[in-house]
């Protein structure tokens, strides 16, 4: 286990996401006290001192987000849980909907009397099956044990929830694009100002946590910010789960305490690369965050602050483990091709800049590249930094200067040579 | 009043403003596709980026709230840099059609591909491909590759006409503009309005298509006489200096199109589509020769002949047109109102399937000066026409006069521009010169007055139609 | 989708008054279950039903990858090639449906029964490579796991 435990608390079984299930656990035993003993205020100030950051890969304070909302303003409030989850290489936000459906929705009850929320939203991506079910089946459990609908508990707060299905569109994980896409339109990123938390669902105060953040607030609200701010590092306090996946041995979903170290994570925790393969690099959290190589990951603990000091990021916790033999031209084609499959077209500079970039690279994996290739890739993804309506410039921007920074070496190659160093494969090589 | 810093200079901002707007309404320019002062902000197209001073990035201006104190450059060398990024961007797969395309010489993109950018192309990827003849309605084409997605045109049908009409499909850079399946914008009286805020020559106008470069055309200040708004528009026509040698001689006076001329007290940026047709209206059959009983004479005779007829009547009536100008119904009154019983025509009622009156800028009354007509003749003349037994003579000016319905014994002058059956009934018919080949003033519903300007030389054989009534007027006693 | 309705009716309970336009996404979904693709007359029956604009529909169908205006075969296989799944094989699994189906991605086989698209990041890489039968994530696939889902699916064709 990579450290202490707050979520995967339990053992996985057939029925361990029922609400019999949870309530033995203890669950809605923290959604009582609050709607007992608690005033609104109250719940946001324990977020914020808990220092609960996001877990959907921009990291930023929950409570600080949640402050925001103007608790007397006289109109509709309303709370959106992100589990739209398109970011390649992440499917963290699964487990607890598969498996914890009832910890989040309690935690959406607590967070929904905090903002006075009468209406909250599950956004899930239209892909996700099983994930839907749970949650739907959890909902309908919940409603019918009144924990939803009007006076819950006997108290006055009443609240009601949507589950809201996605249809394929990564950008709908972004939360302006959710919003957009919640309004029944294409899921367009809009601009800010002005902020969500002002202005977002239908104009209206709307604060969107990614489900993970979420999940976190019934053990912050039951066992104290205090408690809380013992797991993990002094400024990284808490837990993140990690998907891994690629060329590992045990791939899966971990809950990782802040401060863990990296090197026993992946060799002892997910057991290492598979058979007869070494490690080449890693994409730490989502392909939207600069890849890390064997070497620059050994010595790191897995905390934003440790990740940031080797000028990569934590980001959405979808790790990838990628070994050596693979090649990162392809790599980096694969996820070009993504971006610009993504791209929801509103602004310039990536509506032409990723189709633009996408071309380069399928034109050096052709055999046809130039030499002047890996500037233009250095500098359209420099131009798209900080230029998008939302951050899938960025995104595209850290994919590409990542793999470039660490990996020109293999770029040079194919132009020079027209062909992959590594024979272009992307499975890795093993190793007698 | 917030006062911000624009490259140094203080600036007296509004408390709503964005620094976009700021700057323009303090001299600074701002480059812009997408934002338009009348619809919502995009901010999509990312050219109106400006750099706070002391940061190290560019920020779009057309979403930034002006605040105390706030410093700006709009010219830095960052703002450069990234300007000319911009324009490589949109550019990017942008069909290099300037030779063909109609917006040449009055197009944003290239305005601004020579003030920021002015390289060629850095890529040499193949550009993407899109619909090059889209119909988008009866009236309208669109050009798919041109297009740089700036969404005015869908923002226009969704907050100004409220058609819903138009909208963007597909995702990423395979977006088309398109219309709904049900080809709503046909239905859209003000869709040609997308045409003039398209900054490219994406949507195009297919009456004027392929017509005439722009520099060629003059455009010559009216009002369009469609209904009792008046709204302001710009007549375009060849520039005299372009006049073309041979071929047909209608070519040099003919009107190439009708745009809209901004007017914040009758109608902003916008006019109906019944605006864009003026030349169907303008350019119909033109009677050119005086007549008498339908025998062509010249027109001193004509004119000659209506004197005589007005000074011999003793109960003369007068149905007046309501698309005559203010000059041209004073000078009437002038010379003959105090002779004949007056009422005011309505030359034109609605057609079958126009609009008759909407909340934007459509009026019911079909014709431009109701106003003026009824501020010179009184609320009365307004009536409908009635002539006592004994009326010896009816003056008829305009269209529109059902002459069945004039008395029997009575001679008939008629004023006229058009061809019509009636021109030959008429006792003395005098062909007049019509709005394009006059100046003169239209007095709106509201009681604006707005000046429309000569397009034209009126044809030499028709009367002109402010001058007419002196010479049509009887002299003082004993002279004809 | 008239006949739809009544269960539109209950959806619509669960929104805020006012969320008429948020229906939009969950209704084309439903109608698509029901008809296996959205036909123009569902497009002018929604309108009419939720009162938004046309081109609203008409452009969410468009834009996102799950919606469709035509109908496509019994089982639609969707294969993910994305990074992790690219990682683990996915490129030759998808080379492999294509020539045992005889159809590229993007294609239906001519007797109706299979679709073969590709897909970007199914939030499962834990579990690559993914291949989305219908609705249903079939993980940890291999070649002859491939197989043998055809030969399973063919058997329900």
């Amino acid at each position: 286990m990579p450290g202490k435990q707050l979520l995967m608390t339990f053992p996985v079984t057939a029925t361990s996401h029922t609400l019999a299930d949870y309530v033995g656990r203890g669950g809605y035993a923290t959604l009582r006290r609050v709607l007992d003993a608690m005033k609104s205020e109250d719940v946001t100030k324990e977020v914020a001192a808990s220092g609960l950051l996001g877990h959907g890969g921009a990291a930023f304070s929950a409570g600080r987000k949640w402050g925001v909302v103007n608790l007397n303003d006289h109109q509709p409030h309303y709370l959106c849980a992100n589990a739209d989850e398109g970011e390649p290489g992440t499917f963290k936000d699964r487990w607890i909907l598969e498996n914890a459906p009832h910890l989040l929705l309690e935690s959406m009850l607590i967070a929904a009397f905090a903002l006075q929320v009468r209406n909250a939203f599950v956004y899930i991506r239209g892909e996700f099956d099983l994930p839907y079910r749970r949650i739907a089946a959890a909902v309908e459990e919940a409603y019918a044990a009144g924990y939803f609908g009007e006076n819950i508990l006997g108290s006055e707060f009443s609240c009601d929830i949507v589950i809201y299905r996605g249809a394929g569109s990564y950008v709908c994980g972004e939360a302006s694009g959710l919003l957009s896409s919640l309004e029944g339109k294409r899921g367009y990123p809009r601009n800010r100002p002005p902020r969500l938390t002002v202005q977002g669902l239908y104009k209206r105060p709307t604060v969107v946590n990614n489900v993970e953040t979420l999940a976190n607030v019934t053990g912050i609200i039951a066992g104290g910010a205090e408690a809380y701010r013992k797991v993990g590092t002094a400024k990284c306090p808490g837990t993140q789960l990690v998907s891994i996946s690629g060329h590992i041995a045990r791939p899966g979903v971990y809950e990782v305490e802040y401060g863990y170290s990296m090197q026993q994570f992946l060799f002892d925790d997910c057991g290492g690369m598979l058979p007869g393969q070494k490690l080449k690099c890693i994409v730490p959290g989502g392909i939207s965050t600069k890849v890390l190589t064997a070497a620059e990951v050994a010595p790191l603990t897995f905390d934003h602050q440790s990740f940031a000091g080797a000028g990569s990021s934590i980001g959405s916790g979808g790790m990838i483990a990628i070994a050596e033999g693979t090649c990162m031209v392809r790599l980096l084609q694969v996820m070009l091709r993504f971006y610009h499959h993504e791209s929801c077209g509103q602004c310039t500079p990536c509506r032409e800049g990723m189709g633009w970039l996408h071309k380069i690279i399928d034109r050096i994996v052709a055999g046809e590249g130039r030499p002047d290739d890996i500037d233009s890739l250095y500098r359209i993804s420099r131009l798209q930094d900080g230029m998008t309506i939302c951050g899938m410039g960025d995104a595209a921007g850290y994919a590409t200067i990542g793999i470039l920074d660490k990996y020109r070496d293999e770029f040079e190659y194919w132009i020079t040579n027209k062909r992959s160093k590594l024979e272009g494969n992307l499975e890795g090589t093993v190793h007698a | 009043m917030p006062e911000i810093f624009i490259n140094g200079k203080p600036v007296q901002a509004e408390a709503n403003q964005t620094v976009l707007q700021a700057a323009l309404a303090n001299g600074f320019y701002i480059p812009y596709f997408c934002w338009h002062k009348e619809l919502s902000i995009a901010g999509n197209c990312r050219i109106c980026t400006v750099q706070v001073e002391g940061r190290s990035w560019v920020e779009i201006s057309c979403n930034m709230p002006v605040s105390e104190g706030l410093h700006v450059l709009t010219d830095s060398d960052l703002v450069r840099a990234h300007r000319k990024a911009t324009m490589q961007f949109i550019t990017l797969n942008h069909p290099v059609d300037c030779g063909i395309c109609d917006k040449a010489g009055e197009c944003t993109l290239q305005d601004y591909h020579f003030a920021y950018n002015g390289s060629p192309s850095v890529s040499r990827e193949p550009k993407v491909h899109a619909t090059k003849f889209h119909d988008l309605s009866e009236r309208i084409l669109l050009d798919n590759e041109r297009c740089i997605l700036c969404s005015r045109c869908v923002r226009f049908t969704r907050e100004i006409s409220k058609s819903n009409a138009l909208g963007i499909k597909n995702r990423g850079d395979v977006s088309l503009v398109r219309a709904a399946d049900d080809s709503p914008l046909d239905a859209d009286p003000y869709s040609d309005n997308v045409i003039d805020i398209c900054p490219v020559g994406a949507l195009l106008s297919k009456p004027f298509l392929h017509k005439a470069r722009v520099w060629y055309l003059k455009p010559t200040p009216s009002v369009c006489p469609g209904c009792e708004r008046g709204c302001s528009v710009n007549i375009w026509h060849r520039k005299a200096e372009w006049h073309l040698r041979a071929l047909d001689p209608k070519q040099n006076t003919s009107i190439a199109r009708v745009t809209p001329l901004e007017n914040p007290a009758v109608n902003g940026p916008w006019i109906c589509n019944k605006g864009r047709d003026l030349a169907q209206v303008f350019e119909r059959a033109r009677a050119d020769r005086a007549m008498q009983k339908g025998k062509p004479v010249e027109l001193e005779a004509a004119i000659a002949a209506a004197r005589k007829l007005i000074k011999e009547a003793a109960h003369p009536v007068a149905l007046v047109s309501n698309w005559a100008s203010d000059e041209e119904l004073s000078a009437f009154k002038d010379a003959l109102g105090a002779r004949f019983t007056t009422f005011v025509k309505r030359d034109h009622a609605p057609q079958p399937g126009e609009v008759i009156e909407d909340d934007l800028l459509i009026r019911a009354d079909k014709n431009p000066n109701t106003a003026g007509a009824r501020a010179l003749f009184g609320e009365a003349s307004l009536r409908e026409p009635s002539y006592p037994a004994n009326t010896d003579l009816v003056l008829v000016w305009g269209e529109g006069c059902n002459f069945a319905t004039l008395p029997a014994g009575a001679k008939i002058v008629f004023l006229n521009s058009y061809l019509a059956p009636e021109n030959g009934f008429a006792d003395v018919f005098i062909p007049v010169s019509i709005q394009t080949e006059r100046a003169g003033h239209y007095t709106n519903f509201a009681g604006v007055v707005s000046a429309f300007e000569r397009c034209f030389a009126k044809p030499a054989t028709v009367a002109d139609a402010q001058e007419v009534f002196a010479q049509i007027a009887p002299g003082p006693a004993g002279t004809p | 989708m008239k006949h739809l309705i009544p269960e539109f009716e209950k959806l619509k309970s669960r929104f805020p008054a006012g969320f008429e336009s948020s229906l939009v996404l969950p209704c084309v979904r439903r109608i698509q279950e029901d008809r296996g693709y959205v036909a123009d007359e569902d497009i002018a029956g929604l309108v009419e039903y939720l009162g938004v604009p046309r081109i609203q529909i008409e452009e969410v169908l468009s834009y996102y990858t799950q919606f469709r205006r035509k109908p496509i075969g019994r089982f639609h296989l969707q294969a993910c090639r994305n990074v992790t799944c690219s990682m683990r094989s996915a490129e030759r699994l998808i080379d492999h449906l294509a020539k045992k189906l005889g159809v590229a991605p993007g294609q239906t086989t001519a007797d109706g029964v299979f679709t073969l698209s590709t897909a970007e990041c199914l939030g499962s890489c834990g579990t690559a490579p993914v291949v989305m039968v219908n609705d249903t994530y079939h993980e940890n696939m291999s070649v002859e796991k491939l197989d043998r889902l055809l030969d399973e699916l063919k058997g329900q064709g």
